[in-house]
């Protein structure tokens, strides 16, 4: 090819090279608004229905983990009681009840994170062959975001949420189970993308590997 | 209103301080993107993850650079991110499929518009996107510059260098 010819090619570039159709711009906003403004807004209604209920839900948070708490320490104290002696089982009973509410919120918080760590692997790959799954696939997934959400709630607003890292954590991955919660019907590329990307930007994998391995279970 | 009264209203959840910003950033975002990406599905998704993801980081952006510089440059990384994601699934595709691939490519084409575009796919990203943004889409050398984070002379030598890769590509068309 000449030069003149070449000078050709590239002048008419903006013309040749995939000229540009019109755009469904009004589906796009539509789509952005969702993901953006209405999150936004969801976000900020939860929380603002948790702080209403916080009285209620704290009281409610309270008697479940007093009677964790109370299982945890009665199957201790049966089994400490069959096979110690009474010295040993009055040194467990007056040791001070700190200790079992904090191994409990650490069981709970572990075993929530090892649940959510689960499903984050059950999520296909944006780019991969089983990207469209069946609606029943992905309304299983939304229902187990959806359960996931409820206790990430309860974490938020418990001690477990006292330490800034993993309040941190439980902020993000209310973001993201939010989101996989939404997934209906025939998940689209640009959803599981979407959600990708919150995983990635928020580095939420290893931070949750990290977690639980600071975390462990009080067993 | 001007661009730091909209940000700071996004930044407060007002959607239609979202949709004048987007008005008036979408064209030009739309046709950068889907002149990299050349699928118009792919286009429209990677527009919108470029605009919620601006909209979500919205509170960093300082106001350095022009918000439009800004909106081009996470653009840019969506659109470049993108990519590599489907060259590491490309990876995956079966060693039959890769050579099914690697046949039907291999065929003469006679078409120079075709030959052209694929000419340009397989430039290096920075080629490429030194070259689209220049002679296909018509930003300045400083503009690109500034989107890509890179001096203005490199700009140059890299769309120089695009030009020459281009034209040896094409040596073989006579007309």
């Amino acid at each position: 090819m000449e030069d003149k010819r070449f000078d050709e090619v590239i002048a008419e570039l903006p013309s040749t090279f995939r000229p540009v159709g019109e755009a469904p711009y009004d589906e796009m906003w539509k789509n952005i608004e969702a993901a953006h403004f209405d999150a936004q807004a969801a976000r900020a209604t939860s929380r603002g229905r948790v702080l209403g209920v916080l009285p209620w839900l704290a009281a409610a948070a309270t008697l479940l983990i007093g009677i964790a708490i109370g299982r945890n320490t009665a199957s201790k104290h049966s089994a400490d009681a069959g096979s110690s002696t009474l010295a040993s089982a009055a040194a467990t009973s007056s040791q001070p009840t700190a200790q079992p509410s904090a191994d409990a919120y650490r069981d709970e918080t572990t075993r929530y994170f090892e649940q959510v760590t689960g499903l984050l692997i059950a999520l296909p790959n944006p780019t991969g062959p089983d990207r469209f799954a069946s609606a029943a696939g992905n309304s299983r997934l939304a229902g187990k975001a959806s359960d996931l959400l409820v206790t990430t709630r309860l974490l938020l607003d418990s001690p477990a949420a006292q330490d800034p890292k993993l309040h941190g954590l439980l902020d993000d991955l209310e973001l993201v189970l939010a989101q996989i919660a939404r997934l209906k019907g025939e998940r689209s590329k640009s959803d599981l993308d979407l959600i990708q990307q919150a995983v990635e930007q928020g580095d939420v994998m290893s931070r949750l590997t990290s977690a639980v391995a600071t975390n462990p279970s009080a067993d | 209103m001007n661009d730091a009264q909209l940000i700071s209203r996004v930044i407060a959840g007002d959607r239609l301080a979202g949709r004048e910003l987007y008005d008036a950033h979408a064209p030009r975002v739309y046709s950068l993107v889907f002149r990299m990406s050349g699928d118009a599905d792919k286009a429209r998704e990677l527009t919108q993850d470029t605009f919620i993801r601006a909209f979500s980081r919205l509170a960093q952006f300082r106001g350095d650079a022009a918000l439009s510089t800004w909106l081009h440059r996470i653009a840019v990384t969506v659109v470049s991110n993108s990519r590599r994601k489907e060259i590491r699934f490309r990876r995956e595709v079966s060693l039959d499929e890769a050579r099914s691939v690697a046949a039907f490519e291999g065929r003469s084409d006679p078409d120079l518009k075709q030959s052209i575009d694929r000419a340009i796919e397989n430039l290096s990203d920075a080629y490429r996107t030194t070259l689209i943004m220049h002679d296909v889409e018509g930003y300045t050398h400083a503009e690109i510059a500034e989107v890509l984070g890179v001096p203005e002379g490199t700009c140059k030598s890299r769309l120089s260098a695009a030009r020459a890769q281009l034209r040896e590509a094409l040596a073989a068309y006579k007309e």
